[in-house]
């Protein structure tokens, strides 16, 4: 059946299409824009195609080479992996599109091939880390996704580009071998390294070999905590994310840091279990973490003035909320998360898209630069407003959904004192949101007179825009037909 | 601009105007008819096929969602309209404002047959409800005719604003939520058009986008989407412990919910009372009211606080009360919820009511002392609204006193904005000790502000003497019924009604009998639809004040009926009630010549210029703790590594609220805190990495580590 060879098909399309793109000889950037189409319709359709199919029948396995699940790598397509490399590639899509609008700003014209290698290789790795049901294979594509993240962030032949990617690159490397140390204490306990083999032995590894599953466990989340950029150890990521092109930038923020909390989900979830996790007094942990990184997050973006680190900072502060609704370690949490996951996705790529078209033609970056600029671009405001209020969690947006989810899971969980806490996290976010979107539609009005055109942007940069913002809102109107996807998916971690 | 012999008019769309509100007027007329069963109306009507077919037809249900949608529409149009000309806009905008008052209209008998309801399952995962009930349709209708009214009024006030199709559009988008929350029938519902309400009335608010404005519309949107959270987490706990958000009764199971069940009145009824101006969040009234253009102030005193009043009478009425059908009696444990928080009601409206006066009488801006009487008018409001909760089954009185009062402050506190409006628009003017003299100019907005006073300051024969002595009553009956300690309430409420006496005399006296130097070239014997809307709603205040047993007989009581109230209470105090008994004349009599002394005296010693000293405001207090922590904050960031920064320590240890806000000291020591933190990660990435590490490992093996 070709079905069973889709995912495989996904990963070599995105490898291929990264190894032809230096090839091209003549008018390289159109050609790489067309290919690029191409290979991301044709892997949008078949992701799609395997998300229908593995929700209405079976989840695939597919083996490499056809070795032994014991010794070989295993891929696994379920409704998990299936959903979220769907999010990813759509959402790279309408990023991709705006990408090719803004000629990726701030890159010299001949890194445009360099850039669409790195993007596409990244996705790849994105592709891997969700498909492979192997501990060491997730490795080898977490060590791909950090290298390739690195040359994205320093891509722009800066200074400050350079010094945040040095900084990335320390921090990141620290969890890399965090997580490969973890994941040795595991193969010693255990003897294997497939995802599902290994949940199976742990529960013996665990009453023999104690002190190995506690440390590996340890070690696999302060690594991955690293990645993921929760809490205490954010202090790359505001950098990193600023000094990149906005379109690294959203890609970063929105789908790559997600991409680590869902590997920390399959590592709680599918390696452990949430008897041993309870057992381990994790869930005080996670959720004490979370609690912190959703407060702190916001007060550190208050300060700021660059919008960019601004929105770094609110992405330290979201990946708290996801946290929270993990560390519930219930079925409701998970699910929680897990919309919160999209619709910050959404969200975040449509701050940073509508951020980064003002950065282009306004040359400013300062918060307070942004007067008046709702009269001038109204389309990249509007789009800017609708997610900034959705993070602030009023109705009609997704955000007020992920937190009606999430308030409630954390009712079911019995943990009434982080409901005040999320509530204190929205009362922050509206103290920086709101300024800016006043100051952009209502301060500030001699632009109104002064320019005749408004805004000049080419239409593949309003369009991904236009959509990002009906989608937020739709999302927010009709969560029900996305809910039975993320439900489906709950079920594979949660059973 | 043309005359009518000595009249100047320069209002092209008097005419028009005049015609839609005489109609308006006439509408009501039929209302009256119908309601009361003239010639055997009412009773043909129903006989008739085509109704008998109107309510089967299922049509009906979708009543609330048009209500909605036709002043949706009508702002899109307006925005469209406005393309052609202002005139056309003001027509699109006036006309949607009477569609909406005539289907409003209409739909009563069907609302008094049955509730009108209407779901939207699966929107917001939750679903939406609509309901209109009789509480619900007497805030409808009353929010229709204002609506209408401002509306006609806006249309020469707006003339000399800038931006006022922006104004408009977003009046319409208000009106819209305002509507949608009004008949909403679960708490999500309401709170979702309560938010976008919050949202889009800020733009009213700024409107006139200068400093003063900024300021104050930022602390009504941040307060607003506060007493928004603050609902959300009411209905998170309610979704998830009750199971059901519907306006129905759930004291069954709340009452099995211990504590939790406290919290989600609290909750709410904080919410919602950011919103209403109670107590100790009134803080952003005061500045939102005087800075919006007049309409808006009309509309946000008129009708947008009554909302949180509505929504708390709603949500708290139909969740803590039992169900008609429960027959539960007044000793029923079942009550015992609602009549404790009824009693903390109680003291916050005196509290409010208090507060409110109080610091109207040391105003000198006519729309500032509006909006401190707002407050001080909501203080009763709650008053009635925590009697008809602690009194429980025997507290009709309250809740008919709350409602009617809604009604009658919602008439005539809008009339007065109006009018301080007008005084604005012909002076430019707002300071009251420097008008005076405005009775020869402007005769006929004198008569009106007259007939709005009367009514504010309960004198019998105008329609706020009604429901004051029914709230009187209300609370005299709190003492007898249940604790004594009411007994200082009752007289605080007189004392309160004496100064709102005392402060209309003294801006009656100021602004238009005290002779003074100034000409008023601009102010000229004129007619406009200014006048239109000032007389319509100043005869709606006398009505109600000669015929004040109609709106109760029309409105109230039927549901009161429907409620779990004793109906021999009913039928003893509410019916029939005689406003007009020689005991509560006196009191009345007894209040005025007070409120009369008070002002003699207080205008003898110069009183009313006094002004308070800071540390009396509410939010010196609230904030001052937080500023001496983020100073001490700061001081203990900065070391050895990190020398002080002059400039932002100086600013820190700046006192005066005005000069530094509270956003700016945060600004200044989240920057302290966050420098502090990011640099020193630098240097000790490991340390920091390798703490955490072990942290994290022995809490998890503390189990093992310690068997």
């Amino acid at each position: 059946m070709i079905v069973e060879h889709l995912p495989i098909l996904n990963l070599i399309l995105f490898m291929s299409m990264a190894l032809v793109i230096p090839l091209l000889r003549r008018q390289p950037f159109k050609i790489t824009l067309i290919l690029g189409f191409i290979v991301l319709g044709l892997v949008s359709v078949s992701s799609i195609y395997l998300l229908y199919h593995v929700n209405q029948f079976d989840a695939i396995h597919y083996t490499l080479g056809g070795h032994d699940t014991r010794f070989g790598i295993e891929l696994l397509v379920d409704p998990f992996s299936a959903l979220f490399t769907t999010i990813i590639v759509l959402l790279a899509s309408i990023i991709y599109v705006y990408s090719s609008g803004d000629r990726t700003e701030g890159i010299e014209p001949n890194e445009y091939g360099r850039y669409y290698v790195l993007l596409f290789v990244l996705l790849m790795s994105l592709f891997g880390v969700l498909y492979t049901n192997d501990l060491f294979n997730t490795y080898v594509f977490i060590e791909i996704l950090s290298i390739t993240t690195c040359a994205l962030i320093s891509i722009k032949r800066k200074r400050e580009a350079y010094s945040s990617a040095f900084r990335y690159v320390m921090m990141n490397e620290l969890g890399s071998l965090s997580y490969l140390f973890g994941v040795a204490l595991l193969y010693m306990a255990t003897g294997i390294t497939n995802i599902s083999l290994i949940g199976q032995a742990l529960q013996t590894a665990y009453e023999t070999y104690p002190f190995n599953v506690v440390i590996a466990l340890t070690f696999m989340m302060i690594g991955l905590g690293i990645k993921a950029a929760i809490f205490p150890f954010h202090v790359w990521l505001p950098d990193a994310h600023s000094s990149a092109p906005s379109t690294s930038s959203s890609l970063l923020s929105a789908i790559v840091i997600k991409v680590y909390v869902l590997v920390l989900i399959k590592i709680l979830f599918r390696v452990f279990n949430v008897e041993i996790l309870l057992d381990l007094n994790m869930r005080t942990v996670l959720l004490v973490v979370a609690g912190i990184g959703m407060i702190m997050g916001s007060v550190f973006a208050i300060a700021q003035q660059d919008v960019k680190r601004m929105l770094g900072y609110s992405s330290v502060a979201q990946i708290g909320y996801i946290l929270l609704g993990i560390g519930l370690l219930s079925w409701e949490g998970l699910r929680a998360s897990f919309f919160h996951i999209l619709s910050h996705g959404l969200m975040k790529t449509a701050l940073f898209l509508s951020a980064g078209e003002i950065i282009y033609y306004k040359r400013t970056r300062r918060v307070n630069d942004f007067d008046g600029i709702g009269f001038i671009m109204p389309v990249a405001m509007s789009v800017f407003s609708i997610a900034a209020l959705g993070m602030i969690g009023l109705p009609f947006t997704s955000g007020f959904i992920s937190k009606l989810y999430l308030g409630t899971a954390l009712l079911d969980g019995r943990q009434v004192v982080f409901l005040g806490v999320l509530i204190v996290s929205s009362l922050l976010n509206v103290m920086y949101y709101l300024p800016i979107i006043i100051l952009a539609f209502l301060k500030n009005e001699k632009y109104q007179y002064r320019l005749t055109s408004i805004e000049r942007a080419p239409s593949t940069m309003i369009g991904p825009l236009v959509l990002l913002g009906l989608l937020i809102v739709l999302l927010g109107v009709m969560p029900q037909p996305i809910m039975q996807l993320i439900d489906a998916a709950v079920h594979t971690l949660i059973p | 601009m043309y005359r009518f012999r000595d009249i100047k008019v320069f209002d092209k769309m008097v005419k028009s105007n005049s015609i839609l509100v005489g109609l308006s007027l006439l509408l009501l007329v039929w209302f009256v008819a119908y309601a009361s069963d003239w010639f055997g109306w009412s009773i043909w009507l129903q006989q008739t096929d085509w109704y008998a077919q109107l309510l089967v037809s299922g049509w009906i249900d979708y009543l609330p969602l048009l209500i909605i949608v036709i002043p949706l529409i009508g702002s899109f149009v307006e925005l469209y309209c406005a393309k052609a000309s202002p005139r056309f806009r003001d027509q699109a905008v006036i006309y949607t404002g009477f569609i909406t008052l005539v289907v409003v209209l209409f739909s009563y008998p069907l609302i008094l047959d049955n509730d009108v309801s209407f779901e939207l399952a699966n929107v917001f995962d939750l679903g939406l409800s609509f309901r209109i009930d009789t509480l619900g349709y007497i805030v409808l209708l009353l929010s229709a005719y204002l609506w209408f009214y401002v509306m006609v009024y806006a249309h020469v006030y707006m003339q000399r604003e800038k931006h006022s199709t922006r104004f408009f559009f977003f009046l319409g988008l208000t009106y819209a939520t305002v509507i949608g929350a009004i008949v909403a029938g679960d708490l999500l519902t309401m709170f979702v058009f309560f938010e976008v309400m919050t949202v889009s009335s800020y733009m009213l608010v700024i409107h006139g986008q200068n400093e003063e404005s900024y300021q104050a519309g930022y602390k009504y949107l941040v307060m607003g989407l506060i007493g928004g959270f603050l609902i959300f987490a009411a209905i998170v706990l309610m979704y998830f412990n009750v199971g059901d958000l519907g306006f129905d009764s759930a004291i069954v199971q709340l009452a099995e919910l211990g504590a939790t069940r406290y919290w989600i009145i609290g909750l709410i009824v904080l919410g919602f009372g950011v919103k209403a101006g109670m107590a100790p969040l009134h803080v952003w009234l005061p500045k939102a009211h005087p800075v919006a253009p007049s309409p808006a102030s009309a509309l946000l005193s008129g009708v947008m606080i009554k909302i949180g009043a509505f929504g708390i009478i709603r949500a708290v009425t139909s969740y803590y009360f039992p169900t008609k059908d429960m027959m539960v009696g007044g000793d029923d444990p079942i009550w015992f919820t609602a009549s404790t928080i009824g009693a903390i009601l109680i003291w916050v409206g005196i509290v409010t009511m208090t507060i409110g006066v109080f610091l109207a009488l040391l105003q000198a801006n006519m729309k500032k002392m509006l909006a401190y009487h707002s407050i001080s008018q909501m203080g009763y409001i709650i008053v009635g609204i925590g009697v008809a909760m602690y009194l429980g089954y025997k507290g009709a009185l309250g809740y008919g006193g709350a409602v009617y009062h809604i009604v009658n402050h919602a008439l005539f506190k809008s009339l007065l904005f109006m009018v301080a409006g007008v005084v604005y628009y012909h002076t430019h003017e707002q300071n009251m000790y420097k008008l005076g003299g405005l009775w020869k100019k402007l005769p006929v907005t004198t008569v009106v502000f007259l007939i709005a006073a009367l009514g504010i300051s309960g004198v019998p024969l105008f329609n706020g003497y009604v429901s004051k002595t029914m709230l009187h009553h209300a609370i005299v009956e709190a003492h007898e019924y249940g604790s004594s300690i009411f007994l200082y309430a009752e007289w605080i409420f007189l004392l309160v009604s004496a100064g709102t006496v005392c402060s209309f005399v003294k801006m009656f006296y100021y602004v238009f009998i005290r002779k003074t130097d100034n000409a008023y070239p601009d102010a000229t014997f004129d007619f406009s639809s200014f006048d239109v809307a000032l007389w319509a709603i100043a005869i709606l205040i006398v009505w109600i004040g000669w015929n004040p047993n109609f709106l109760l007989d029309a409105l109230v009581i039927p549901q009161l009926n429907r409620m779990a109230y004793s109906s021999d209470f009913i039928d003893h105090y509410v019916v029939g009630i005689n406003v007009f008994a020689g005991e509560d004349l006196l009191v009345t009599l007894g209040i005025l010549g007070f409120g009369g002394v008070m002002f003699v005296i207080g205008d003898k010693l110069h009183l009313f210029h006094k002004t308070l000293p800071k540390w009396l405001s509410i939010e010196y207090w609230f904030f001052l703790p937080a500023f001496l922590v983020m100073r001490g904050v700061c001081r203990r960031m900065y070391g050895k590594r990190f020398r002080i920064d002059d400039k932002e320590y100086e600013q820190l240890n700046e006192i005066s609220n005005d000069r530094l806000g509270f956003i700016e000291r945060f600004i200044i020591t989240s920057n302290v805190v966050n420098r502090r933190y990011e640099q020193s990660l630098i240097r000790k990435d490991a340390l920091i990495y390798s703490v955490l590490l072990m942290v994290l490992l022995l809490w998890m093996m503390m189990d093992q580590l310690i068997l």
